[in-house]
């Protein structure tokens, strides 16, 4: 028998809801129907309430939970990873956990959590988080609500490589104190190699937060109140604690003879069905030292003979970064005056601008044993690039497109450490140790009929290269528009050849570039931006997302103003208008930027 | 019945009067180049497409299309630029060419290294200056060459002036040029036809192959007038006033290593003209080679083809026929060289004029010697005119004794020296070759200096350092330096070898015959240091190298185009 399922006109819903209800019932199978009442079970037990009609019963009994909200500000997503961590952890511990990204964040809502752990990165020189910077910027506002009541605990993550380091973690914390807030932890700043320090701050903070009781939750949640920010379960295989061993398979610096850039196409190669990225994802790679600069380090601290040091030092230790918990270390080791001088006021932003490691010791040379140096430095940490490849249209492999960095200051020649161990020491077939970043806010619209618009210059057509890829191989109908900008057309048209290709195939639509060295005026991506606005405003109609990759201050900032007024035209108002409208699509998923 | 006419004849016919799809090809911007039938379009127009050849190896790999770029020539005829132009010139070497601006055999400015973002505006920055590049290349009437300095005689000013003339009345008259290049807007393709545009002269076939015309005023052939399709030698009466000219026709450099059935050739002088009449006969010599030219084999297609098929003769009838008027008899005229004389000189009306050796035409700045600079700031002093030589060298006329001075200390500031090189650089010409042109199978510009540097150790030992001795080399044997005219000329065969070719008249009057096959530096040092050792010692009074090397037998004297092959007897 096969009775029509339909809901009778006397349910408790109004007549619309009736017919809506109606029209998703009459089409659901069976298991869709047997999986919605569970559903429906599950919320009520989760939000403590019993059902009031008492047609379905519970399907387990309902415990006390306790609320928590793990909010994060994140910027290449070590503090969205952990977030999304503590969610599940907590979830075990009977925690009422929701997840909540500070660019989607409500700060109202925010303070009247009862429980509040925060995971806040600081990018660049002491700055929240592009995608955290409005909620910020409420936050430290005199219009902040009161925070009377919330208990929280704050995880600051920075890089010791910046003068300021940790300054937005450090910010919220005291914001929090300061709003009525109560600290149940002290918070820790964590640099680079954070992973297993937050792993413990983060037990603890729980265990502080815990209910009453913390017996194992046998209800199957559902989370209903905050929709998960993103897919928890994308955790990678291969993170930068567990990196693979991958084959350099090729290795070629892109830019033509005569040109002013280095820019090398690397393929890795990876023997391991675990290896699983998708475009839009960065790659991780762990460099090695350059032994020229390890020697001069070893020589200014008179370990030059040790040569096992000098492979540690190669393979294991930052060698360049300047950071002030090192300087600190380095006074009090040495007991130097004149180096403690360096962590007073502004000091040490002035000595260590375009300096090194290696400025420190040579400028104030101390004999020191391999432990003391050693105990100095902090681990060699990976540097993350966006994928360059889709994995479908290269399996088991995975492409970066490095600039290769080089400078000179204060009469030494300095290197990148990763981009020219990769230029330099790299070979191909050569191995390096290569580990994979989810980019949970940059990526490709699950709908391939969506057209996209990717803005990039430089290495920040990288990720392009990738969508591309994998829009060709899924057979994707929606229309793509390029703009790439570089130096100069003949010599740093990257992947000149293979966007040719995809514009004969149809798998790009468009394409335009915007090459600042080859005439008179420069003109950058910009450029060609405002001058194609018209129909780049039909594309947006159309459902366009967006997409920005590479430099902030030298391409990102500037696109984003240009992308600001074009928008304003269409809302008929000044740039702020338009800016609310990118802020809009960026809600919507639909600006998304990944710049460095 | 097939028609068997070759494919440029098609891409002319179906190209809306050189319009094909150029402008549509300029906005594809993720290629530097434009479609293949376009290519040969826009030779018309001026401009060949070229590539790097030097990093074509590199460029795959790297996934990049090969380096494109755009050669642009000035069409200049006769061949003078004001200060203001010269400035304006210089500043596009730099804005949008590879920083040098080149100086051709043909008396006119080519600029290398153009990218396709940069055609049009380069096309625009030269309209700036009042100088176009249409029908500087393709099937056309080329650049009117008129050499010389048309200071120092009235029959050297007319000459420039009937240069002009002929260059204006042997136009295209196609507006494609503008539509593209100017307006750079609602340009018109093939199938879009704007303005209706008629070729009076030319149709929409124009010409079978390029024919070029050169004015030469003797007893200086600084034009190698017998080198093109149409030569006009000026006659003057016994007090030097201009009364007519003689009529060259039928002559060209190119032809295709084994094929003897394509050959360098000089031209004959088919008659003589009044002042008057001069316009009018380049007009019909060229409406007859547009109707009896071979549009088949483009290889055959040349005037010089023409008339050996024909015979001077029944193509001097129908030239009279179209004209409604006999030619006059030619008249008694003599050249005595081909170069150009180096060095300060006083005009009649006591004005000094410098001839200022250009190595290969190419002017640009190196570590040591600042031409172009140099150039520029003589430019910039203004009150002098420069004109471009046939041999690759640029005259600074009307220069006043003031003035000289100051000439004199800019060259100096900028290591540029008037006149030290020896005789043979001095009358040196080579193409440009690698790594641009497309023809090219060996180095050109970039290795005769340094050959002549080793010959000059041969002239040391033999005394000849100072003796004007004609040497020109060439990449391939299509000729653009004209090799075949030189007393010693080189046509590239294949990366590092040459084909030696001796015994051209040092007046331009005989070509020269091949020496020697696939010789390279050291080899051709080897053949000639003994031979201008022998030259040194036995040449007779006033005998020139090229002559010479007849006398003693060392190759036979090649008397018109059609012996160019015979008579060879190789080293």
């Amino acid at each position: 028998m096969t009775a029509v399922p339909f809901l009778p006109k006397n349910a408790p819903f109004t007549a619309e809801e009736i017919n809506l209800l109606n029209q998703l019932v009459q089409k659901s199978t069976p298991l869709q129907r047997s999986w919605l009442s569970g559903f429906l079970a599950g919320l009520d037990a989760a939000q403590g309430q019993s059902s009031a009609g008492a047609a379905i019963a519970p399907a387990a009994q309902a415990r006390p939970r306790q609320p928590l909200t793990i909010l994060y500000g994140s910027e290449s997503g070590n503090s969205e990873s952990l977030a999304l961590k503590t969610k599940k952890l907590a979830a075990k511990q009977n925690f009422d956990a929701k997840v909540v990204d500070m660019a989607d964040a409500d700060l109202a809502t925010i303070a009247k959590s009862k429980n509040l752990i925060v995971y806040i990165a600081t990018w660049g020189e002491g700055d929240p988080p592009q995608r955290a910077v409005d909620f910020h910027k409420a936050l430290m506002s005199d219009d902040a609500p009161r925070f009377d009541g919330v208990r929280f605990a704050v995880l600051a993550l920075g890089d010791t490589a910046y003068v300021n380091f940790c300054q937005t973690g450090k910010q919220i914390d005291a914001r929090l104190e300061a709003l009525g807030a109560t600290r149940v932890a002290d918070r820790e700043d964590l640099d680079l190699d954070f992973q297993k320090a937050a792993a413990a701050w983060t037990d603890k903070a729980l265990e502080v937060l815990a209910p009453a009781d913390t017996a194992p939750n046998t209800v199957v949640h559902v989370d209903f109140k905050g929709a998960p920010a993103a897919d928890e379960d994308d955790e990678p295989r291969f993170t930068a604690e567990n990196p693979i061993e991958a084959e350099i398979s090729a290795l070629i610096n892109l830019n033509g003879t005569g040109s002013t850039r280095e820019t090398w196409h690397a393929e890795f190669a990876v023997d391991d069905p675990g290896f699983v990225y998708k475009p839009g994802d960065a790659i991780g790679l762990y460099p090695e030292n350059d032994p020229e600069l390890a020697g001069d380090l070893l020589k200014a601290v008179g370990l030059e003979s040790d040569a096992a040091l000098k492979q540690k030092l190669v393979h294991s230790f930052d060698i360049t970064t300047l950071s002030r918990p090192l300087v600190d270390g380095y006074a009090k080791l040495t007991g130097r005056k004149d180096v403690a001088k360096l962590l007073e006021d502004g000091e040490l932003a002035r000595f260590s601008a375009d300096r090194q490691l290696v400025d420190l010791f040579e400028s104030f040379p101390e004999k020191l044993s391999a432990d003391q140096f050693v105990k100095l430095l902090r681990p060699l940490p990976g540097r993350l690039y966006s994928v360059a490849s889709s994995l479908k249209a290269h399996p088991g492999e995975a492409h970066l497109l490095v600039g290769a960095v080089r400078w000179t200051s204060h009469g030494r020649t300095r290197k990148g450490v990763t981009s020219t161990y990769l230029a330099d020491r790299c070979k191909t077939g050569g191995k390096a140790r290569v580990y994979i970043k989810p980019n949970r806010h940059f990526g490709l619209p699950a709908d391939g009929d969506r057209p996209i618009i990717m803005i990039g210059a430089g290495t920040g057509v990288a990720p392009y290269r990738g969508f591309i890829e994998e829009r060709a191989e899924n057979g994707d109908k929606g229309k793509s528009w390029l703009f790439f900008g570089e130096r100069n057309f003949s010599y740093d048209f990257l992947y000149q050849l293979e966007w040719q290709d995809h514009l004969a195939s149809g798998a790009l639509s468009r394409i335009d570039v915007a090459f600042s060295r080859d005439q008179p005026e420069k003109i950058y991506v910009q450029t060609r931006l405002w001058e194609r606005r018209e129909e780049l405003l039909k594309w947006l109609d159309e459902g366009a997302h967006i997409y920005v990759c590479g430099d902030e201050k030298g391409m990102a900032k500037d696109v984003d103003t240009t992308l600001a007024k074009i928008l304003a035209e269409t809302a008929k108002g000044d740039e702020e208008a338009g800016r609310a409208k990118l802020k809009e699509l960026t809600k919507a998923g639909r600006y998304q930027r990944d710049v460095y | 019945m097939t028609d068997k006419r070759s494919k440029n004849e098609f891409l002319k016919e179906e190209s809306h009067f050189l319009r094909g799809t150029i402008a549509d090809g300029l906005s594809h911007v993720e290629t530097g180049a434009i479609a293949d039938d376009d290519t040969q379009l826009i030779k018309f127009h001026g401009s060949y497409m070229q590539d790097d050849r030097d990093v074509r190896g590199e460029r795959a790999k790297k996934k990049l299309e090969k380096a494109f770029s755009f050669m642009i020539r000035l069409r200049l005829p006769g061949g003078l630029v004001s200060p203001d132009q010269w400035l304006k010139l210089d500043d596009i070497a730099g804005t949008y060419a590879n920083g040098s601006l080149r100086l051709t055999t043909r008396a006119t400015f080519q600029y290398h290294g153009v990218i396709k973002s940069n055609l049009r505006r380069t096309m625009q920055a030269i309209n700036g200056a009042c100088l176009d590049t249409i029908a500087a290349c393709g099937d056309v009437n080329r650049n009117v060459m008129c050499v010389g300095n048309p200071f120092v005689s009235p029959v050297h000013a007319a000459a420039g002036d009937l240069a002009r003339k002929i260059s204006d009345h042997l136009l295209p008259k196609t507006s494609a040029y503008h539509e593209i290049w100017l307006e750079g807007e609602k340009v018109a393709d093939m199938t879009r036809p704007a303005v209706p545009d008629t070729e009076p002269l030319y149709g929409v076939h124009y010409l079978p192959r390029k024919f070029k015309v050169v004015i030469a005023v003797p007893p200086h052939n600084d034009g190698d007038v017998f080198a093109h399709d149409l030569g006009f030698i000026a006659i003057t009466d016994a007090k030097g006033a201009l009364v007519g000219w003689n009529v060259s026709v039928g002559g060209g450099m190119g032809m295709t290593h084994g094929e003897t059935d394509t050959f360098p050739r000089t031209g004959d002088v088919m008659g003589f003209c009044t002042p008057e009449q001069a316009v009018d006969v380049a007009e019909k010599v060229m409406l007859v080679q547009r109707d009896w030219g071979n549009r088949e084999l483009r290889k055959n297609a040349r005037l010089k083809y023409t008339i050996e098929r024909f015979g001077i003769e029944k193509f001097r009838a129908e030239v009279e026929s179209r004209l409604g008027y006999k030619l006059g008899e030619a008249r008694p005229f003599k050249f005595t060289s081909m170069g150009d004389p180096i060095g300060w000189y006083q005009g009649p009306d006591k004005k000094w004029h410098l001839g200022l050796f250009i190595e290969n035409g190419r002017i640009k700045d190196t570590p040591d010697h600042h031409l172009r600079t140099a150039i520029r700031e003589i430019a910039e002093a203004g009150g002098v005119t420069f004109s471009i030589t046939g041999n690759q060298n640029v005259i600074i006329c009307n220069v006043s004794a003031k003035q000289k001075t100051k000439i004199e200390q800019i060259l100096k500031a900028n290591g540029i020296a008037i006149a030290t090189s020896s005789g043979m650089r001095r009358n040196s010409i080579s193409c440009v070759a690698l790594p641009t042109c497309a023809l090219a199978l060996a180095e050109s510009e970039r290795f005769l200096p340094e050959l002549i540097t080793a010959l000059e150790d041969s002239l040391d030992k033999a005394g000849l350092r100072d003796d004007d001795i004609v040497i020109r080399m060439t990449g391939c044997p299509n000729g653009c330096g004209r090799p075949y005219m030189a007393e010693i000329g080189f046509v590239g065969r294949a990366p590092g070898l040459y084909n030696l070719y001796l015994g051209a008249a040092f007046d331009g009057t005989r070509l020269n015959k091949l020496y020697a096959q696939d010789v390279g530096k050291a080899r051709i040092v080897e053949l000639l240091d003994p031979l201008l050792a022998r030259y040194a010692k036995e040449r007779n009074e006033g005998e020139r190298f090229g002559d010479f090397v007849i006398r003693a037998g060392v190759v036979k004297p090649t008397l018109g185009g059609n012996s160019f092959h015979s008579d060879v007897t190789l080293a």
